[in-house]
C-alpha cells in the first residue's frame, strides 16, 4: 500500500511564503486534482513533493519515509513527474528520451536490457508515440513531445505520478486519450495521481478528489462534490460559475460566467416573460447592464428558473410541469406592476403558460412599455391552436414593440433608459419647483412607470 | 514504421558503440605512426615501427632494429614521440572536458575554458615566465606547475563565487566564469605590457604548442588526465539526463548538485593538466564535441569516449601540420599548434554545421 503524506508544509521563495500549512494524505488509486488560480501555489506544491523545492517547514512522507532523506534514485523508482515545460537540450531520438525513464532502474554501467526496451515500447504505444520512436525529439510538435514526456514518466513504472498541467499543448482528442490512459493506470495499476489543472472541467471529469488552493493555503479539499461548488469557485477564483452534473458523462461540469461588469446602475426593473431557456442569456446580460431583473411565471426545474435562482433574480414560480394557477398569475401581475418594462421572449406557448401572455397584455394596458422578441415565428411555437398567436397580435395592436432579437432589444432599451433618465430629471425639477417639500419618499417607486 | 527494425537498432547499440571506439583507436594509432614519419628528417616507416617495437617488453626480442640509425631512434623517441603523445593527451583532455561542459551547461558555446581555467592558467604561466624563468619544482618546469595551479585557482574562485547555498546554478557559473576570465586576462595583458624580453615566451605560451615537450612533462600530467577522464566517463548517462534539464534529471534519479560538482571539478582538473602541458590550445574543446555529436548523435555514453579519441587524433594531425607547413619557407620554423587548430577547425566546423543545420537545433 503506497501512501503519500504531506504534513504541514510551508514553502518559501526567499522570504516570500508560497505555501503555508498544507497537509493532506493520498493513497493508491487516488486521482487528485490540484486546483487554484495563478500564483496560488499549485506548481510549488508539486515541486516540493518532487524534491525540487525543499519545504521550509513540515514533512512529506512516502510510505513513512521522509522523501528528502531518501536517495534521488529511490524516489525516482516510485515517483515520476511530467513537467509543464519540456524543452530538451540535445537532439535525442524520442525513444532515447523514453529510455531515460529507465535510469532509476539501472545500475551505473548497465545498458538498457530488452526488458527496458519492452517497457519503453509499451509506454510509447500507450501514449501513441511509438510511430516516431526514432525521430529527433526537437522535430516533434509540442503535443507529440508532451506525449513522449508522458511516456518517459510511464517508463519509470512509478507508483505516484505528478502532472503539472499535462495537457497544455495537446489537442482535444489527445487530451482525452492521455487522461483516459492516466485514469485507467490509476484504477488498474493503483497509481496515485496528483495533477495540476487549469481546466476545471477536465479535473471534474477525471479526478476522484480535489485540493483547492487559495493564496498558498488549502481552501477546500475532499471529494469533487465537496470541493467543486459554485461557492468555492466564487471565493477562490472570484468567478461566478454554474456547476452541474453532466447527463452524458455523469461528472460535474463547470460553466464560468464572465465577471460582472461594473456598469452604471440603471435602477429600473425589467420583468421577463420567458421559459425553456429562452430568457437565460438575457437575464445575465440585463444584470450586467445594470437593470434589476424579475421573471415569471416560471415552472420550477425550468432552465430559466434555475438560472434565475443562480443569478438571485426574483421569480414568481409554479410547481414543475404544472399549468399556471390563479395565485401564481396574480403574483406575477403584482410583480409586473413594479416593473418599468416587460420583455416577452420567443418562448413556446402551450395551455400551461398561455396566461403569461395575458399578463403581458395586462402590463401593456397599465401603460408599462412591453417588448416582444419575435426571433422564432409564433406559428412554430404556438401549441394553443392559435390562441397564443391571437394574443401576440393583440399585443402588437396595443403598442407592444416587436424586435428581431436580443441585440435590437438592448439598443432600444438603452435609448429608452436615456429617455427615462431625462424624463425623471425633468419631473424632479418640475416637482422641486412646484412643491419643494413633497420631493422625497414615495416618489422613487413611481418614477419608473411614468417614463 | 518498421517496429522490429527500431528495436533491432537499439539492441545492437552496445556492440556498435564498442566497434566505433575500436575503429577510432585504430585510427588514432595510424595517425600517430604516420605523424611520426612527418618532419624534417626523413625516417622510413620500417625504422619507426622497429624503434617503437623495441620499446615494448617481451616483444622486443623478436624485433630486428639493426637497420635503425641511433640518430633516427633518438629523433623518434626523444623528439617526435613525446610531442605526439603530448598531442594525444592534450587533445583527448580538451575534447573530453568540452563534452562535459557542453553537457552540464546545455550550451553549445561552452568549451573547456569556460570556468576561467584558461585565464587562470595564462596568469600563472605569465607570472612564472616573467619572474621565475629557469627554476624548476620536483624536476618540473615552473611554468607548467604555475599554469596548473593558476587554472585550479581560477576554477575554485568561479565555483565558489557562483555558489548559492549548496546549489551552483549554471547561469551564475557561466557569468562568473566570464567575469573572472576578463579580470585575469587583464592581469595577463598587464604582464605582457611590462614583459619586455619575455613577451615572446608569453605570447607563444598563450597560443599553445608542443615545442620542447619532455617525457617528464607528460608523466606529470598524465595521471590527472587519466583519472579525470575515467571518473567523468562513470557519469556519462547522467550527462544525458542533465540534457533534459536539471529538474527532470533529478526526477529521473540523478543527484544533480553532486553529479554537477564532480563533473565540473574533474573536467576542470583535466583541462588544467592539459593546458599546463601545451599552453592555451584553442578550439579543440569547443569543436571536437560538436563534430562528433553531429556524426554519432548526442548519447554521452558513446559521445564522450568518441570525442576523447577524436580530440586526440585531431590535435596530433594539427601538430603534424604545424611542424611541416612552414618548412618550405624556413626549415626550422615551427608554428604553434594553436594557430593550426583554429585555422583548420573553424572552416571545417562551419561547413559541417551548414550541411547538418536542419537536424541540429539546439
Amino acid at each position: 500500500m503506497v501512501v503519500l503524506n504531506v504534513d504541514g508544509i510551508e514553502c518559501r521563495y526567499g522570504s516570500v511564503k508560497v505555501l503555508e500549512n498544507v497537509s493532506f494524505s493520498v493513497k493508491e488509486g487516488d486521482f487528485v486534482g490540484i486546483l487554484g488560480p495563478n500564483g496560488s501555489g499549485k506548481t510549488t506544491l508539486l515541486k516540493s513533493i518532487s524534491r525540487t523545492l525543499k519545504p521550509y517547514r513540515g514533512t512529506i512522507l512516502l510510505n513513512e519515509a521522509d522523501i528528502y532523506s531518501l536517495k534521488s534514485v529511490d524516489v525516482a523508482r516510485q515517483l515520476a513527474v511530467v513537467p509543464q515545460d519540456s524543452s530538451i537540450g540535445f537532439n535525442f531520438a524520442a525513444l532515447d528520451v523514453v529510455l531515460m525513464g529507465r535510469n532509476p532502474h539501472l545500475s551505473r554501467f548497465q545498458m538498457e536490457s530488452s526488458k527496458d526496451l519492452a517497457i519503453a515500447k509499451k509506454a510509447m504505444l500507450l501514449t501513441n508515440t511509438w510511430q516516431f520512436a526514432e525521430r529527433p525529439i526537437n522535430e516533434l510538435s509540442g503535443g507529440e513531445r508532451q506525449r513522449v514526456i508522458i511516456a518517459r514518466a510511464l517508463a519509470q513504472e512509478p507508483k505516484i505520478l505528478l502532472l503539472d498541467e499535462p495537457l497544455t499543448h495537446l489537442d482535444i482528442i489527445n487530451q482525452l486519450e492521455i487522461m483516459d490512459l492516466v485514469k485507467s493506470l490509476c484504477v488498474n495499476e493503483k497509481l496515485i495521481v496528483l495533477a495540476v489543472f487549469h481546466d476545471l472541467n477536465l479535473a471534474a471529469r477525471y479526478c476522484t478528489s480535489a485540493i483547492m488552493l487559495k493564496k498558498g493555503k488549502i481552501f477546500a479539499a475532499g471529494s469533487l462534490d465537496e470541493v467543486l461548488t459554485s461557492e468555492n469557485i466564487k471565493s477562490v477564483f472570484d468567478v461566478d460559475a454554474i456547476v452541474k452534473r453532466h447527463l452524458v458523462t455523469n461528472s460535474l461540469f463547470v460553466i464560468p460566467l464572465s465577471p460582472q461588469k461594473a456598469s452604471p446602475s440603471r435602477k429600473c426593473a425589467i420583468h421577463l416573460i420567458c421559459g425553456a431557456g429562452t430568457g437565460t442569456a438575457l437575464m445575465k446580460v440585463l444584470l450586467d447592464e445594470g437593470y434589476s431583473v424579475t421573471a415569471g411565471v416560471l415552472n420550477v426545474l425550468d432552465t430559466d428558473f434555475e438560472t434565475a435562482q443562480f443569478l438571485k433574480i426574483p421569480v414568481v414560480s409554479e410547481a414543475p410541469f404544472s399549468p399556471i394557477t390563479e395565485k401564481a398569475h396574480k403574483d406575477n401581475l403584482a410583480m409586473i406592476e413594479k416593473a418599468s418594462t416587460v420583455v416577452v421572449t420567443s418562448v413556446p406557448f402551450g395551455f400551461g403558460n398561455l396566461q403569461n401572455l395575458e399578463a403581458a397584455l395586462a402590463a401593456l394596458e397599465q401603460g408599462i412599455p412591453t417588448f416582444v422578441i419575435d426571433e422564432v415565428p409564433i406559428e412554430s411555437r404556438d401549441f394553443t391552436k392559435g390562441k397564443a398567436k391571437a394574443l401576440l397580435a393583440e399585443l402588437k395592436n396595443k403598442g407592444a414593440v416587436f424586435v428581431k432579437g436580443q441585440n435590437e432589444l438592448l439598443s432600444l432599451l438603452n435609448v429608452s433608459a436615456e429617455k427615462l433618465k431625462v424624463a425623471r430629471e425633468e419631473k424632479a425639477r418640475f416637482l422641486a419647483h412646484l412643491k419643494p417639500e413633497i420631493h422625497g419618499e414615495g416618489e422613487k417607486s413611481k418614477e419608473g412607470k411614468n417614463a | 514504421m518498421n517496429a522490429s527494425k527500431v528495436e533491432g537498432t537499439y539492441f545492437q547499440r552496445a556492440s556498435r558503440w564498442k566497434l566505433i571506439v575500436i575503429l577510432l583507436l585504430v585510427a588514432l594509432f595510424v595517425t600517430v605512426i604516420v605523424s611520426l614519419n612527418i618532419g624534417y628528417a626523413q625516417i622510413p616507416f620500417a625504422n619507426i615501427l622497429a624503434t617503437l617495437g623495441k620499446q615494448i617488453p617481451f616483444l622486443n626480442g623478436y624485433i630486428d632494429s639493426s637497420l635503425v640509425l641511433p640518430r633516427e631512434s633518438a629523433i623518434i623517441l626523444q623528439i617526435r614521440l613525446p610531442r605526439i603523445i603530448a598531442g594525444v593527451v592534450v587533445g583527448a583532455a580538451l575534447a573530453a572536458s568540452g563534452v562535459v561542459y557542453q553537457g552540464v551547461f546545455k550550451n553549445p558555446m561552452a568549451d573547456s575554458y569556460i570556468l576561467g581555467v584558461s585565464a587562470g592558467a595564462a596568469t600563472g604561466a605569465s607570472f612564472s615566465l616573467l619572474f621565475g624563468s629557469g627554476t624548476a619544482i620536483f624536476g618540473l618546469r615552473l611554468v607548467q606547475v604555475a599554469a596548473f595551479l593558476g587554472a585550479l585557482f581560477a576554477m575554485f574562485l568561479v565555483y565558489n563565487i557562483s555558489r548559492v547555498g549548496s546549489r551552483v546554478p549554471v547561469t551564475t557559473l557561466l557569468l562568473c566564469g566570464i567575469a573572472v576570465n576578463f579580470f585575469l586576462y587583464a592581469v595577463v595583458a598587464l604582464l605582457e605590457v611590462i614583459a619586455g624580453d619575455e613577451l615572446h615566451a608569453i605570447v607563444f605560451w598563450l597560443i599553445g604548442g608542443f615545442s620542447n615537450v619532455l617525457w617528464s612533462d607528460i608523466w606529470a600530467v598524465l595521471p590527472f588526465v587519466v583519472v579525470g577522464i575515467t571518473v567523468v566517463y562513470f557519469y556519462a548517462r547522467d550527462l544525458n539526463l542533465l540534457a533534459l534539464g536539471e529538474e527532470t534529471a533529478q526526477h529521473l534519479g540523478v543527484n544533480v548538485e553532486r553529479v554537477k560538482q564532480i563533473l565540473l571539478v574533474f573536467a576542470s582538473m583535466v583541462t588544467a593538466a592539459a593546458v599546463s602541458l601545451s599552453g592555451l590550445v584553442g578550439f579543440v574543446g569547443l569543436m571536437v564535441p560538436h563534430i562528433t555529436r553531429l556524426v554519432i548523435g548526442p548519447d554521452h555514453r558513446i559521445l564522450f569516449p568518441a570525442s576523447t579519441i577524436v580530440g586526440a587524433i585531431f590535435l596530433v594531425v594539427c601538430d603534424a601540420i604545424a611542424r611541416v607547413i612552414a618548412t618550405p619557407f624556413a626549415s626550422t620554423l615551427e608554428l604553434p599548434v594553436g594557430i593550426i587548430t583554429m585555422l583548420a577547425g573553424a572552416p571545417f566546423f562551419i561547413i559541417l554545421f551548414r550541411k547538418k543545420k536542419q537536424s541540429y537545433a539546439l
